[in-house]
């Protein structure tokens, strides 16, 4: 595999990220309130990063940037507002989720109780759709081209034993 | 400037005629609404194409209506930007061309005589075709020679006459498992048919062969083997294409038409004069403008004083259906050949193009076999969910996608049928949404009638036996009413009676003396086989009589 070429775009991609995160309604914190008690507020970005490790930790392991991905993804042309929309609202509600069982927010919680609340969230109709949401992203990540930044050096590809179609993208579309 | 030849939409409706009016000296303009894009643009690149679509207009901007019939009669009313329901192909130089398989059949002599042959079939408007297999045998011959088909001629019962004896191009390479998928047929005394492909297997025409990258439908073709609008026919004539031209309408005096009025990219207005006007964009597209054209000598829309444009919209009928192939009941032999690569599949059934079953003579169809498409992703994906439909993640996740990829793998197969005709399927325009130029979207009107399902599940029954007979597991079908957006034709049936058909039988309009409409919009019941052979083939037969007219 040829990744000679894909630095510089990289570089464009990480870029872009930084100036999405700079402008970006996932940098406001979350409020999270149950009846009248206030539980304080937690890091949207934050939250996601925790949720991806729970929900498809080998993608650390590969070495993927599932996380840098999902920025992309949340300042993509061809996603819709509504996506979007729908991504942080699942972190609100999971969050709410989590105060309702434990009193905390979720990225406070331990890794088990952590699991019960997706656990709990996959069996509705919304964390169904949103965990679904959550899993295809993180294998956007995983197994499409190093061009976006996230599959590095293509070890998502190696881990499933996959040969690319060729010609690969000289630039990702964005 | 006044052209000979205005053609609206560059697929292969209209390639045919801008390559053989414009190679014969007339002056040929091309409005595409799409960009253009050569061999180099094309990669593999799963995201882009795939997932984000790169080749259609955002559903945000341009979309359709879709009103489905549901089962209790009830019309329910989709917003396609709003449900993420799109109907677009591929809206670039070529069209969806560029994006097909290429899985080439000819129609049969009976697709043109389906109510002849077969009788009326209650709420539904077949008729016969106005042209005969005959009549378009020549122009199937010509594209396999100018586009390019590959394959091998197999004597069977429902092979239809050729005026030649082989391809002009020898088959493509295919798996070994395609070994097993022959010994199969032969034990359930099936017929194998090697599928013939709109694929080059090496350097000819000007374009080189196919390169196996195993990624072709979906995908544009870094070669050119593939035998595109673009690639085989645009990129060797000299007709001018406008890109980025959006025609929204077209208008004309009692008798002809006189301008194609088109946006570009900036949304500035812009017109063109010509002799002939033929509308090429795809059959959705093509009705909608039609009905977006009114004037006070065409209230109703161009060429819809006789208020058929847009009725009889058809697709193709049948569905998909799978079985897989694992490891643990293989040898390693086996286990390497299924896991090859790049290699085609290449085997189609035809075996019941028209059978009887329960006494009764039926118009059968088509099944193609192909490995499940190598989009990565894709497939990762389906593993999201156990055996009971609940999502899975995390460590079980990970051990489930490895060991499905990576020890197995699931050939498919798609039932190509009739999509009877009825009053109930048709495009019209919407009266409340307008797409991003503020013009009235096309709305698709959707019905498929009972006796497609009934035709599709049995032919899928059939398929179902190969699989089993192969040793495949999780074997699954899927036949349903679900128009297949890339499959669409007619909406501007031809027709003998200018009461009953939008055009004649040059496919030329009845209403107006120099309107053509030449993508799959002509075709009044569409074979059980893809269309795009059968496209092509029409569009060279009405570029002979152009030329005969022009001259």
């Amino acid at each position: 595999m040829n990744n000679d070429t894909i630095a510089p775009d990289n570089m464009v991609l990480l870029k872009s990220r930084r100036i999405f995160l700079k402008n970006s309604f996932l940098t406001t914190a979350i409020i999270v309130i149950s009846g009248t008690a206030f539980f304080g507020g937690a890091s949207a970005l934050e939250t996601f990063k925790v949720v991806q490790e729970d929900l498809f930790p080998h993608a650390t392991k590969l070495e993927i940037h599932s996380f840098s991905y999902l920025m992309l993804i949340l300042n993509h042309s061809r996603i819709r507002d509504d996506e979007k929309s729908f991504l942080r609202n699942g972190v609100q509600w999971l969050h709410e989720e989590a105060v309702l069982q434990y009193k905390q927010t979720y990225t406070k919680l331990s890794s088990n109780q952590r699991q019960i609340i997706l656990q709990t969230v996959a069996k509705k109709q919304w964390g169904k759709k949103w965990i679904a949401k959550m899993l295809t992203y993180i294998m956007e990540a995983t197994l499409g081209d190093p061009i976006y930044g996230a599959n590095t050096n293509g070890l998502g590809w190696n881990w499933l034993e996959h040969t690319s179609g060729l010609p690969r993208p000289k630039k990702g579309y964005l | 400037m006044m052209y000979d030849i205005c053609i609206i939409g560059s697929g292969a409706g209209g390639a045919p005629i801008a390559y053989e009016l414009s190679n014969a000296g007339f002056s040929v303009v091309v409005l595409e609404k799409g960009k253009e894009y050569k061999e180099e643009d094309f990669s593999k690149d799963e995201i882009g194409v795939c997932r984000r679509d790169m080749f259609t207009p955002p559903l945000d901007e341009e979309f359709h209506v879709i009103n489905q019939r549901e089962d209790d009669g009830t019309i329910t009313r989709y917003e396609g930007n709003k449900y993420n329901w799109s109907f677009w192909n591929g809206s670039m130089v070529g069209g969806s061309s560029n994006l097909m398989s290429g899985y080439f059949h000819r129609m049969k002599p009976n697709d043109f005589k389906l109510k002849s042959m077969y009788g009326e079939i209650a709420g539904s408007n077949i008729v016969d075709w106005p042209i005969s297999y005959e009549d378009l045998e020549p122009y199937y011959t010509k594209v396999e020679k100018v586009v390019g088909i590959s394959g091998e001629i197999i004597q069977h019962k429902f092979l239809e006459p050729r005026s030649c004896d082989t391809f002009p191009f020898p088959p493509l390479e295919v798996n070994g498992v395609t070994k097993w998928f022959d010994m199969a047929c032969k034990k359930l005394g099936y017929q194998s048919i090697p599928t013939p492909r709109a694929i080059l297997p090496h350097e000819a025409l000007g374009r080189l062969g196919c390169s196996y990258s195993n990624f072709c439908g979906s995908y544009g073709c870094a070669t050119g083997a593939k035998g595109s609008a673009r690639a085989a026919l645009l990129q060797k004539s000299d007709a001018k294409v406008i890109t980025e031209a959006f025609v929204y309408k077209l208008e004309s005096d009692a008798t002809n038409v006189t301008h194609a009025y088109y946006y570009d990219k900036e949304k500035n207005s812009h017109e063109i004069k010509a002799r002939i006007f033929v509308l090429a964009a795809q059959a959705i597209e093509s009705s909608r403008l039609l009905l977006n054209s009114k004037n006070k000598y065409f209230p109703n829309g161009l060429a819809n004083n006789n208020g058929e444009v847009g009725k009889n919209l058809i697709f193709s009928a049948g569905g998909v259906g799978r079985g897989r192939f694992s490891f643990e009941n293989l040898t390693p032999l086996q286990q390497t050949e299924l896991m090859q690569t790049g290699l085609f599949f290449n085997r189609s059934l035809q075996d019941w193009y028209d059978y009887e079953d329960e006494g009764r003579r039926y118009k059968g169809g088509t099944i193609d076999f192909l490995f499940e498409h190598s989009n990565i992703i894709s497939r990762a994906r389906k593993e999201i969910f156990d055996d009971d439909g609940n999502l899975i993640w995390g460590e079980a996740l990970q051990n489930k996608i490895h060991k499905t990829l990576t020890t197995s793998r699931v050939l498919t197969f798609e039932v190509f049928n009739d999509w009877l005709a009825t009053d109930a399927c048709f495009v019209s325009v919407d009266d409340e949404v307008k797409d991003k130029f503020n013009i009235p979207v096309g709305v698709i009107n959707l019905y498929g009638h009972p006796h497609d399902i009934k035709v599709g599940t049995y032919l899928a029954n059939k398929a179902i036996k190969v699989l089993e007979e192969m040793g495949a597991t999780d074997v699954f079908m899927n036949i349903s009413s679900s128009a297949p957006p890339n499959l669409v034709a007619g909406g501007c049936r031809f027709g003998e009676n200018p009461k009953t058909a939008v055009l004649d039988s040059n496919c030329k309009a009845y209403e107006l003396e120099n309107l053509y409409v030449t993508d799959a919009s002509f075709m009044p019941t569409g074979g059980s086989v893809p269309y795009t052979w059968t496209i092509y083939a029409n569009s060279f037969r009405v570029a002979q009589h152009l030329l005969k007219k022009l001259s």
